[in-house]
């Protein structure tokens, strides 16, 4: 990982964290927006998810309920995503030598890799209704991977 | 004895020394804490903004507070256990802290708020199930919710500092 050293380095000394360092009010806002931000995602992780598995509103397609999502769904991942990096930049130092930042990345990187495949394949077409293992095999695959962002994020506090 | 005795007694309890020395337990319990969010204001949320009759309009009210609302009485549940956890073992800091003051004060006004629909327009539903806009007392009743649960994590996240 070493080669990414630089990176960080340049993050922890930008203008971006070394204001947020700087000042006693802005990282607990950035960090509360960023809370509200997971409240509205995983929250819409577990209502699809509860979906997917036909435990909820199965008079609603999974189709019609994902589209009434998608744009909560993205507005909330850009919001946790900007903000993420803002929090990041003040703390790149701390966050390169902590193995919770690390696993909160590769979960973060499989997460969006899988939300605009797999999660978006089940989630647009009628096919996930007909097919309860596939439907609830995505289901579990998202819940762990958005919880597993969740758990390395609340974790970078303590290790 | 006055209240700040009773926050010195309650955190000096073995349960409450033990968890706030713990090496595990604690991060595991505020992490729950934490991640239930997605169960309890998390779910929460989607019956507000169907109630404000902006989400969710081609399904009845009843549907919609009949699916979610199971789930997010459990998540509420763990928040409870959680949270009376969390404050068992750190009771003079959150007595101390004006942001637990305001967190509680929202989270009582939420449970009135709670029990006001309840009691109120809720009982006549099958007049408003399929009515968009919802009547304005509904309407009324899902925007203090979302209003008031984001003041209330804001203030249980900011509980964490001392300005």
């Amino acid at each position: 990982m070493h080669y990414l050293y630089p990176l960080f380095k340049w993050c922890d000394g930008s203008w971006i964290g070394e204001t947020i360092r700087g000042s006693k009010y802005i990282f607990p806002t950035i960090e509360a927006i960023h809370l509200l931000g997971l409240t509205v995602l995983l929250g819409i992780m577990v209502i699809v998810s509860l979906r997917l598995f036909g435990f909820i509103l199965q008079h609603e397609s999974t189709r019609d309920l994902a589209t009434d999502l998608r744009p909560f769904t993205w507005c909330s991942i850009i919001t946790m995503l900007v903000t993420g990096y803002l929090l990041f930049a003040s703390e790149a130092l701390k966050c390169y030598d902590s193995p919770s930042f690390r696993f909160k990345m590769v979960c973060l990187i499989l997460a969006l890799i899988f939300q605009v495949t797999v999660y978006h394949k089940a989630t647009t077409s009628d096919t996930v209704d007909k097919s309860p293992g596939f439907a609830r095999l995505t289901a579990i695959l998202a819940l762990m991977l958005w919880f597993g962002v969740g758990l390395g994020g609340r974790a970078i506090g303590f290790l | 004895m006055s209240i700040l005795d009773m926050c010195q007694w309650l955190q000096d309890t073995q349960f409450g020394t033990s968890l706030r020395e713990s090496i595990w337990m604690f991060p595991i319990v505020e992490g729950t804490h934490v991640l239930a969010l997605s169960l309890s204001v998390g779910t929460l949320v989607w019956m507000d903004l169907r109630l404000t009759g902006t989400f969710m309009k081609s399904q009845p009210m009843s549907k919609v507070s009949g699916s979610v609302l199971p789930w997010t009485l459990f998540g509420f549940t763990i928040m409870t256990i959680t949270g009376i956890m969390l404050f068992w073992c750190q009771a003079v800091k959150a007595y101390n802290s004006i942001f637990f003051k305001m967190k509680i004060a929202m989270l009582v006004l939420a449970a009135v708020n709670a029990i006001a629909y309840h009691a109120t327009i809720y009982l006549k539903m099958d007049e408003w199930d399929k009515v968009i806009p919802p009547p304005a007392r509904a309407r009324f009743a899902g925007w203090c919710s979302i209003v008031l649960w984001i003041g209330i994590i804001v203030c249980g996240r900011t509980m964490a500092y001392n300005f």
